[in-house]
């Protein structure tokens, strides 16, 4: 039983489809990624699953329960814990009021903080920090240590390293692997091709708002056509 | 897109409205609306209260197009257009009575005090660049202002009992039927430079500018300088319209002008007639008038406010466009069904 | 003399202002909704309260309810009319709340005018001056004060301390952000409505520990509510109170030393100066 499902979405903006009837699963404790260029739709397909946009078609499942039409903070209650490219961070407020907001409407649990700034120690340099005020890095870090806080049972991540230095982009990934170890189910959207074909098992290809391909990491790896196009392989 | 256009929901099709067309088609409203309003006195002319009553519904209507001129065509929410009219009002009686200028002059002269004020107010409001909502504190606090001056400054202004105005008191001016038509001339004035400002190139940047500032400023359109001249044009309108109003009463007093009884009527009405309509501020003057005196002759007067806030209420969840555009619309659609 | 007297009427005023910017600031800044009836709300309130002890009930549980009935007419706005406005976004929905407000306060201060119009609220509270710096402080104006500071520092802890003040302080700062970590922004708009009312009523209620609050000072606290939140910073709870301080201070001397209706002048000039030059008020948004 897979554990999030879509089959045959269709999302887009003022009237215009920019995702078309995509569909694929994630199982229990699967890493996998959706690669694309930069407006191949990747964003608009997260947005569409948790519904901060709405599907013109299709159907989103989550543990065998449709969510297409559920708002996003029950999704969220769910345990699909989302960490979107702009990553909406409340910048007034320090690093672990960020946290503790996190585990909304779980009471905040000590044990739960420890772990998070286990696997970000950065973070727990600043957590009297105010959120806005961090680099880009160390909020990228902050909004995947907050959507941790709810326990998910399935986080999705768009773009993960957008803004980060390479050795961070690195530390990032080390921190995503061990979560992945750890049991999570990861869905990573990526443009930086080798760093999440390292970390999921399984693949897919989103192109002008289709899956063009899917595999396996090795198989998406060995292709050709993704070595030209995001590899860096001529 | 602007907000005020989002919000009002599509009065610049109001606004855009008036610029297609012939010359015939774009002033035969204001001929045939004029006639119409030129008759009613027909029917009240033996009744001095009911002339007063109806001659202060064309003065609003006058209001109404200066406002539209500044609201409507440019979006500038100015909360003042009382206090605006009241400068016109206070300050040609006092030009006349007390420093013994002719009439003509001290109506041109707080005219124009009137229209620099107001141009003023725009442009702060430009060079601050201002929100809808700063522009309408602002505007308000002016309004406020000059109301408690008014009311403070007696040895000027009377404080809350006014003046009696001295100047032209017996003349045809304070007549029973003159004033009417005064204004009626005035409005047809107000309506046909309104409609010259839609159809020139001045009107097209207005339009460019209320749908988008920003892009309007890129193509060229200067867009400081269209906002004060709505506003300068559209404070003198009041002000002339104000001052004119105190010679026919040969008096003044702070609520002649004051928020309650000018901007919030301007407002309700214009908001029911079409903001950026041709002749919103006709019908919503000519319904108000009438509702008042509905409400009066039913005695429900105190009730007044209450009935207002319903209206304001219901035309902005509602039915935003306002009466004329909404009325065009459905006859438009008729008639191109029969062809 | 006359200076310290100004100064402590200033202080015991402007923390009623305070309180009423505070309310009319957390649903601007929560909800992005200007509420023009405000004030309107608040002495429907008092007026609710003033009925009631006409009738006979006692005061204590007379203001309770007053202080209720405010917050329910604002849960009822949020319930039905805001829904509408809520549809729009950003300025639309400044413009489109502000104007449906306005509505709302017409609607409101018209009832009481016809229906109530000589109703008036008063709560004496018994005992003698309490002399202060020389200057006799009525038990009225002390115990309001008391009352406004209480309820600020309860404010303070909620917002800093509880969950579900955080939680209205993380869909101000970032709505989108808040329904990502489960919050629903509908409930909590909800919730800061009720909140402000109750608010409302509260300045309504310990004002009228002061002085006699009418049926048709609506406009007028509405107006006051508008001004001190804007030089406080839209948005912004502590400007709010900062705001309303100094306000309360430069009223009482403006009226001891200058007259009544250049107060309000001045008041009105020190928020359309605060527009001009610094839009974002004295501690901008700051929750």
């Amino acid at each position: 039983m897979s554990l999030l499902e879509v089959r045959g979405v269709s999302a887009g903006y003022a009237g215009e489809d920019v995702v078309h009837a995509v569909s694929f699963h994630v199982d229990p404790g699967e890493a996998i990624t959706i690669i694309g260029s930069n407006g191949a739709g990747k964003s608009t397909l997260f947005r569409a699953i948790v519904s901060m946009l709405a599907t013109t078609s299709g159907t989103t499942m989550f543990e065998d329960r449709d969510i297409t039409k559920l708002p996003t903070h029950k999704i969220s209650r769910l345990g699909l814990a989302y960490v979107p490219a702009e990553r909406h961070l409340f910048p007034r407020m320090t690093v672990r009021e960020n946290l503790l907001l996190g585990a909304f409407p779980a009471r905040p649990d000590p044990a739960r903080e420890e772990f998070v700034f286990e696997v970000f120690p950065r973070l727990a340099e600043r957590r009297k920090q105010d959120a806005g005020t961090m680099s880009g890095g160390e909020q990228q870090m902050l909004a995947v240590a907050r959507a941790l806080m709810s326990q998910p049972k399935v986080l999705m991540l768009d773009e993960p390293t957008t803004g980060l230095a390479p050795r961070l982009a690195r530390e990032a990934y080390g921190a995503l692997a061990r979560l992945r170890d750890a049991g999570l189910t990861l869905v990573v959207a990526e443009q930086q091709v080798p760093l999440a074909l390292e970390l999921a098992s399984r693949g897919y290809v989103l192109e002008n708002g289709r899956f063009e391909l899917e595999g396996t990491s090795d198989e998406l790896a060995g292709n050709p056509d993704v070595q030209r196009a995001y590899l860096g392989v001529a | 897109m602007n907000v005020v256009d989002e919000v009002l929901d599509d009065t610049s099709r109001n606004v855009a409205a008036g610029r297609r067309g012939g010359v015939v088609r774009a002033y035969l409203p204001i001929v045939v609306a004029a006639a119409l309003v030129a008759l009613v006195p027909l029917r009240y002319e033996d009744s001095r209260s009911m002339m007063g009553i109806i001659t202060v519904g064309v003065l609003f209507a006058c209001y109404g197009v200066a406002f539209n001129i500044i609201f409507g065509s440019t979006g500038q929410l100015f909360l003042c257009t009382g206090a605006l009219a009241g400068i016109g009002g206070y300050g040609s009686a006092l030009l006349a009575d007390r420093s013994g200028f002719p009439l003509l002059l001290a109506l041109a002269i707080s005219t124009a005090i009137s229209a620099v004020i107001a141009g003023i107010l725009s442009w702060i409001s430009v060079r601050r660049a201002l929100d809808t909502i700063f522009i309408g504190i602002v505007t308000i606090a002016f309004g406020l202002s000059f109301q408690n001056f008014v009311l403070g400054k007696g040895d000027w202004t009377g404080g809350e009992s006014g003046i009696r105005v001295a100047t032209a008191k017996d003349s045809w001016l304070t007549g029973e039927v003159a004033p009417y038509y005064l204004f009626l001339g005035l409005l047809v004035v107000y309506l046909v430079v309104y409609r010259l400002l839609q159809r020139s190139r001045t009107g097209w940047a207005f339009r460019a500018l209320r749908d988008d500032g920003l892009a309007a400023e890129l193509s060229g359109v200067d867009v400081s300088r269209y906002r004060v001249l709505a506003g300068t044009l559209g404070g003198g309108m009041l002000g002339l319209a104000g001052g004119i109003y105190v010679f026919t009463q040969s008096r003044v007093s702070p609520s002649t002008f004051e928020f309650g009884n000018v901007d919030v009527s301007v407002l309700v009405m214009l908001a029911f007639g079409g903001i950026g309509s041709l002749l919103g501020p006709v019908v919503g003057a000519a319904v108000f008038t009438w509702l008042d005196e509905f409400l009066e002759a039913l005695g429900y007067a105190q009730a007044k406010e209450l009935i207002y806030g319903v209206v304001i209420v219901a035309l902005f969840l509602g039915f935003r466009r306002g009466v004329v555009p909404t009325v065009t619309d459905l006859a438009a659609k008729l008639f191109r069904r029969r062809s | 003399m006359k200076a310290v007297a100004a100064l402590l009427d200033g202080i015991v005023l402007g923390l009623q202002y305070g309180l009423l910017g505070v309310g009319l600031t957390l649903i601007y800044g929560l909800a992005g909704v200007v509420n023009l009836a405000h004030g309107q709300i608040a002495i429907f309130g008092a007026i609710m309260a003033s009925l009631l002890m006409g009738a006979g009930w006692a005061a204590v549980p007379a203001a309770i309810v007053g202080i209720l009935a405010a917050a329910v007419v604002l849960l009822i706005l949020d319930l039905t009319l805001m829904r509408a406005v809520y549809r729009q976004h950003g300025e639309h929905r400044i413009l489109l709340g502000l104007l449906i407000m306005l509505g709302v306060g017409f609607i409101i201060d018209g009832y009481l005018n016809w229906q109530h119009p000589i109703e008036v609220l008063t709560l004496r509270i018994g005992g003698d001056p309490v002399p202060i710096l020389g200057v006799n402080m009525r038990t009225g104006s002390l115990l309001a004060s008391a009352i406004t500071i209480v309820a600020g520092l309860a404010l303070v802890m909620f917002f800093q301390l509880t969950t579900l003040g955080r939680g209205v302080r993380s869909v101000i700062q970032d709505e989108q952000g808040a329904r990502l970590v489960g919050i629903n922004p509908s409930s909590v708009r909800t919730f800061v409505f009720a909140l402000s009312g109750v608010l409302a009523g509260l300045v309504a209620v310990t004002g009228a520990m002061t002085a006699p609050q009418a049926s048709d000072f609506g406009v007028k606290l509405t107006t006051l509510a508008l001004i001190v939140a804007v030089v406080g910073g839209l948005g912004s709870v502590s400007g709010a109170f900062l705001a309303g301080v100094l306000l309360g201070i430069v009223d009482r001397f403006a009226s001891a030393y200058i007259g009544q209706f250049y107060t309000t002048v001045i008041l009105l000039l020190c928020a359309a100066f605060m527009i001009v030059l610094r839009p974002s008020g004295l501690l901008g948004k700051s929750t």
